[in-house]
């Protein structure tokens, strides 16, 4: 499941901006490192990222970050590995480009560290600490929306997209079969899916403005997440390491 | 009486639309109201709660023209409740404070208008429940009590009980006098006559975009409901009430 996951973890309990700066700061590192030890190190330490949000978190986000990388490894394989440049490694049968595989490993580590960050940060945040934490720091409702919005969407996109196809199939749409029959059952459920998406947001921006969320005035914080002198620097710990890391980059390209 | 909100011959057209949606339309609400908006699908009933609200055209954009007042603070209520949540909200609690936090009022000012709009809804005991869990009638009521939270001048529901079974409807429609007598103008589109009938103290009847009747609640008698009722045999009130015709069924 993609989403926020409730629980009493050192991670679902920290400042909304901590696991965001986490996440972030994995986006920003996994950029930096060149060599597939490093980038699969930094898996390694999403992967712990993600157990110290509890089984449940460690589970999904695990789960769906595999779902999402696995195609792109398959294709950065093709490309990197198959189709690589000399020189090449035999491994039985099948001949494998040694710097291509490198280059794959590369990307596929990178993509498969920012996912599994993300989808920690996503599982351990609460929209609602989120939305309470940035109208504490003043920001403006809109932007705040943007983003609490962001993280929220894919649930209800799943729930809808349940409910319109259990009603599709109560009308007789068959969803199961070949992979061109299943493609052939999108359509019933796309077009329902965006349309009905698009009306809702309309009458919700309607309903959200006559609650007075478009009317300028600063939102009063109800329940500001607390912050901590430990957790601040945490964050500046964060910033520090993208920093090392770049300059760490840029010395070695240099060298 | 002084209206709350006024109109005065206004037309309203909607983006890329061929016609008006509303055409000449005079319509004042006073405090302390109850104004049903009666017609048919496409009267514009719905267009002119955008308009009396100042939605439209400010964000549903289309062209206005002709002379509008507007209240000081507005509430909208639609008809299905789940497109009216935040959906940033993790309690019942904080979903109904949404509206009055909006405002920048301080914390104890916008808690006591939650915790007051609640009461007046009959929902405390769903403070701390999650509003994605909750059933469409309690949903609604939610709803309702996040915009009475704004304490609105003026407040205006679409077909707000398409959504709620019939006690959920009553229930709905039975706050509307205590509203009103707290000096609420109160401007409701319904297809539910008979529920408007028994607490409206005035209804406005539209067509094509025009007013065609604006009048006390027997004007409904005019109404197709009332004269399916009438070719039935049914006895008066008309539209009949379920008590009338409860009556007529006998025992």
């Amino acid at each position: 499941m993609i989403g926020y996951l409730a629980g009493r973890s050192p991670l679902h309990r920290a400042h909304p901006y901590t696991t965001l700066a986490l996440a972030a700061a994995v986006l920003l590192v996994a950029f930096a490192l060149t060599r597939p030890l490093e980038v699969w190190l930094l898996v390694a330490v999403a992967a712990v990222l993600a157990a110290s949000g509890g089984g449940e978190v460690l589970r999904s986000s695990v789960r769906a970050a595999l779902l999402l990388s696995l195609p792109i490894w398959a294709l950065l394989f093709v490309l990197y590995g198959l189709l690589g440049a000399e020189p090449r490694l035999a491994l039985g049968v099948v001949s494998l480009s040694a710097p291509g595989m490198a280059r794959a490993l590369v990307l596929g580590g990178r993509i498969t560290a920012i996912v599994l960050g993300f989808l920690t940060a996503l599982g351990t945040t609460s929209p609602h600490r989120l939305v309470e934490a940035m109208t504490a720091s003043g920001v403006p409702f809109g932007r705040t929306f943007l983003l609490a919005s962001t993280l929220t969407v894919l649930p209800r996109m799943r729930d809808r997209a349940r409910q319109i196809l259990e009603a599709q199939q109560c009308r007789g749409l068959r969803i199961g079969g070949s992979p061109l029959a299943r493609l052939g059952a999108l359509g019933p459920l796309a077009l329902p899916l965006i349309l009905g998406a698009l009306a809702e947001v309309d009458e919700q921006v309607l309903a959200l403005d006559a609650r007075g969320a478009g009317g300028g005035a600063r939102r009063t914080a109800l329940e500001a997440p607390p912050d901590s002198g430990p957790q601040r620097l945490v964050r500046w710990a964060l910033l520090v390491a993208v920093i090392v890391a770049y300059g760490w980059k840029f010395w070695r390209m240099r060298g | 009486m002084t209206a709350v909100m006024a109109l005065e011959g206004v037309a309203f057209r909607y983006p890329g639309a061929a016609g008006e949606a509303l055409s000449g339309v005079s319509l004042g609400v006073a405090a302390g109201e109850i104004v049903a908006l009666a017609g048919d699908a496409g009267a514009g009933t719905s267009t002119l709660l955008l308009v009396a609200t100042g939605l439209a055209p400010r964000l549903v954009g289309g062209t206005l023209t002709g002379t509008r007042r507007m209240p000081g603070r507005c509430g909208i209520v639609f008809s299905r409740p789940w497109t009216q949540l935040t959906g940033l909200c993790s309690t019942v609690g904080d979903e109904v404070a949404f509206g009055p936090a909006s405002l920048g009022l301080a914390r104890e000012p916008v808690l006591a208008s939650a915790q007051r709009a609640m009461e007046r809804l009959g929902i405390t005991h769903l403070a701390m429940r999650d509003p994605a869990h909750l059933s469409g009638g309690e949903l609604q009521r939610v709803v309702v009590a996040s915009v009475l939270a704004l304490e609105p001048d003026l407040l205006a529901l679409d077909d707000p009980a398409a959504e709620l079974d019939p006690a959920g409807a009553d229930a709905l429609y039975g706050l509307l006098p205590a509203l009103a007598a707290g000096g609420t103008a109160v401007l409701v589109a319904t297809p539910d006559l008979e529920r408007a009938a028994r607490v409206a103290t005035r209804v406005v009847v539209l067509a094509g975009g025009h007013v065609v009747a604006d009048g006390p609640a027997h004007l409904l008698e005019g109404t197709r409901v009332a004269a399916i009722a009438r070719a039935a045999g049914c006895p008066p009130p008309y539209p009949p009430d379920v008590p009338s015709l409860l009556r007529r069924v006998g025992p």
